[in-house]
């Protein structure tokens, strides 16, 4: 028996306060060196058809405190450069003995085909603008940690929300555990419908984050202004920049997010990206341990069984 | 050679006919038709009784794919699925490799169709409006008219440019040949796969607004009042092309419109989890369209219903949504989603539904058929329907080599049972045997 995360959508709330309970114990293990388990006899596919360095160092991390053995494919110069589909990909890979896939791919629904043709789990790394659930999950953990609860918070996402997966697996993650989701930027980057995706729509930063726990940045793609959703960099920083006089509207202990690559003094400026408020580091490093856990309970496996994991 | 229909009700909206009676078909020509027709000599006689008499279906909108995407569909298999989804005619669009703009490649099309391999319909050529579809430069449409083509279009890359859709419809004018259009501002598309709205929010996918299609069916109805140029747009889906199309109509302009099956009985919510069979173009829209759609299909605003048969082979298909082609194989589903969800809920009667495949098609494009007028079609074109034969609509019995269907496993109520066309006929296992008599003509 095995499960897959191809998204946050698709998984109830127990779900995930159980992803989110397992994510805390393995930190716990991690952190005080206590015995972890040793999924020797699982091999983990990392299928990265998009460049990505953070994410994809975080699901082999995760995987190699677990015992995992993992083998690596990118884009460039592998048979997936070469005409391949993504089924044939799959397929094969599912010959390769592969027992896992972690995937990431710029098609949204991507992992779904995948999860179609690949008989043990999928973990889906980021498919186009759909889904991210793995950082969701750290980034739920990290806001745990702080405040004790999701229930409740109000969590402002800021920028580029139509196009980010980051923004919807937040949102389906949050909203799931009872927290209210604002999503805050330019009419051109907010989704126009959101009968389908739980949030309310703010078009002034001020209004956005008025009496926020938790703001949270997604990353400005500069190329978007291409696309005529911008007019500058500039007019975007002077409208949406969280500061740490913009943080003056939310509420007092309000934490500062960011998934990463950060773009200094656009999205963030110096003093709300190194405040004492900023836990961006925190989503790194609980990263980590939210994956050990997709893993985990990706394999149907449950917090009992890993507390019989002895000390 | 006599065939005799018997006791059916014969359905054909050129005349208001709707009655009982029998109808006789000598030497592949309607001969006669009327209440219990007293005919001797009968060499076959099929019995209709609770079954539909229809003038032979007539799609405007159906790739073919050949040449050039045999792999896709043929001739050969297209005319076949033709058939079998109860058309005699099937007006097939430029999308070939090489594009459809020159008259030898209408001659390869028409001697394909002719030849004995092909399946019981006939085919009508539309010719690429300008040279490769680009939207540049007219194609030789005076030639391509000679040579058969009943109507251009650029339909999967619509003229972009007003000076050259302007351009080309003064031109069409002069021929008299129809254009008919695609309407897609494709600046507004770029991107997209499904309708903007709140699925593709949720699924992440760039969504295709509706005012993509509706300013161009504006401009394209614009046009078309100016030059007095014939427009048939094909393929409305949202409730503004609809109320466009309306407006045009109202002032005078001649234009008419075509709605394909999926847009009138499925919504951007049947794309699920990215399921690329619903992936359409246009996309499917909402709720609200289809109310707007359904009144337009009842009150003559939406002229036709075209099928759209759009084949691709399976691995095209069986990709990420975004990478999917756009369409679906419509030929072989058409008449029994359209009996299922307008006919049978009471939205068209079983005269309009006919006038809508069959007999309005005729008229848009000039084409021989859509009556039982005697003489009016070089031979008859003749269609059984069993209005209430319920089957499960199932891509592994098509006879089409495209398996992508949003319809399949679809419970449906109603089938096209018998196809005569001319000297060709295709009747369905729905069709027993038993209702077939066959008598020797005594020497």
């Amino acid at each position: 028996m095995s499960r897959n995360l191809l998204g946050i959508r698709h998984i109830s709330a127990e779900d995930l306060r159980d992803l989110l309970a397992l994510g805390t114990e393995f930190k716990r293990r991690v952190l005080q060196r206590e015995p972890l388990p040793r999924v020797r006899e699982e091999t983990v596919g990392l299928l990265f058809f998009e460049d990505s360095t953070r994410t994809r160092v975080s699901f082999e991390q995760a995987a190699k405190y677990l015992g995992m053995n993992t083998v690596s494919f990118t884009g460039r110069g592998s048979s997936m450069s070469k005409g391949e589909s993504l089924k044939d990909t799959i397929l094969t890979l599912r010959h390769e003995r592969l027992t896992t896939v972690v995937m990431r791919h710029r098609m949204p629904g991507s992992a779904q085909l995948a999860a179609r043709y690949f008989p043990g789990p999928v973990l889906n790394a980021g498919d186009g603008e759909h889904e991210h659930p793995a950082q969701a999950l750290g980034d739920a953990l990290t806001i745990l940690e702080r405040k004790g609860h999701l229930d409740g918070l109000i969590v402002a996402i800021v920028g580029d929300v139509e196009h980010s997966r980051v923004a919807r697996s937040n949102a389906w993650l949050l909203s799931k555990l009872g927290a209210e989701v604002r999503f805050v930027g330019p009419k051109t980057m907010l989704p126009s419908h959101t009968a389908m995706l739980p949030g309310s729509v703010h078009y002034t930063l001020e209004t956005g984050i008025h009496n926020a726990d938790v703001v949270m940045c997604l990353r400005l793609q500069k190329e978007r202004m291409l696309d005529g959703l911008l007019s500058s960099v500039g007019e975007y920083a002077r409208m949406y920049q969280v500061t740490r006089q913009s943080l003056e509207y939310a509420s007092p202990d309000c934490l500062v997010m960011h998934p990463g690559p950060l773009n200094r003094g656009i999205e963030l400026d110096d003093d709300a990206a190194d405040g004492d408020c900023s836990v961006i580091n925190d989503q790194v490093e609980n990263g980590i341990f939210v994956r050990m856990a997709a893993y985990w309970w990706a394999l149907d496996r449950t917090m009992d069984d890993l507390k019989k994991v002895a000390a | 050679m006599r065939t005799l229909l018997k006791n059916g009700r014969i359905l054909d909206p050129s005349q208001n006919i709707d009655m009982v009676g029998d109808l006789l078909i000598e030497d592949h020509q309607i001969e006669a038709y009327g209440p219990n027709l007293d005919v001797a000599d009968v060499q076959e006689t099929y019995d209709c009784t609770d079954m539909w008499i229809v003038p032979g279906l007539i799609d405007l909108h159906t790739h073919l794919r050949q040449p050039g995407f045999d792999h896709r569909e043929t001739i050969s298999t297209g005319t076949q699925a033709a058939a079998a989804g109860g058309y005699t005619v099937v007006c097939c669009m430029p999308t070939t490799q090489p594009t459809l703009d020159s008259p030898s490649l209408v001659d390869y099309i028409l001697d394909a169709a002719a030849s004995p391999s092909s399946g019981g319909a006939f085919v009508q050529p539309i010719g690429a409006l300008t040279v490769g579809m680009k939207g540049e430069q007219l194609s030789d449409l005076s030639a391509l008219r000679r040579a058969g083509i009943v109507a251009a279009s650029d339909v999967g890359a619509p003229t972009q440019n007003s000076r050259v859709m302007k351009r080309a419809m003064e031109y069409c004018t002069q021929l008299d040949l129809p254009i008919i259009a695609h309407c897609e501002d494709l600046e507004l598309s770029q991107g997209g796969s499904i309708n903007e709205g709140p699925v593709s929010a949720m699924l992440g996918l760039r969504g295709i607004p509706r005012s993509a299609e509706e300013i161009m069916v504006m401009r394209n109805c614009l046009l078309s009042l100016h030059t007095g140029c014939r427009l048939h747009v094909t393929g409305v889906s949202t409730w503004g092309a609809v109320e466009m199309v309306r407006q045009a109509k109202y002032l005078g302009a001649p234009v008419s419109c075509d709605i394909f099956p999926h847009h009138f009985c499925l919504t951007e919510e049947d794309v699920g989890e990215f399921d690329t069979r619903f992936k359409v173009s246009p996309p499917l829209r909402t709720q609200v369209d289809l109310d707007i759609i359904v009144q337009a299909l009842n009150d003559g605003t939406i002229d036709c219903i075209a099928s759209n048969h759009s084949p691709y082979a399976s691995h095209e298909v069986d990709v990420p949504f975004g990478e999917a082609p756009f369409g679906i194989s419509g030929l072989e589903s058409a008449l029994g989603v359209t009996l299922t969800h307008l006919t049978h809920k009471g939205i068209l009667s079983p005269l309009e539904t006919v006038r809508k495949l069959s007999t309005a098609p005729a008229m848009v494009l000039r084409l021989e058929g859509g009556t039982m007028r005697h003489g009016e079609t070089p031979v008859a074109q003749i269609t059984v329907v069993d209005p209430n034969h319920r089957w499960r609509f199932d891509v592994g019995r098509t006879f089409t080599k495209g398996k992508n269907s949003a319809f399949h496993g679809m419970e449906l109520q109603g089938k096209a049972v018998v196809t005569f066309c001319g000297a060709e006929i295709y009747r369905d296992a729905a069709f027993p045997e038993s209702r077939v008599t066959t008598s020797r003509k005594r020497s």
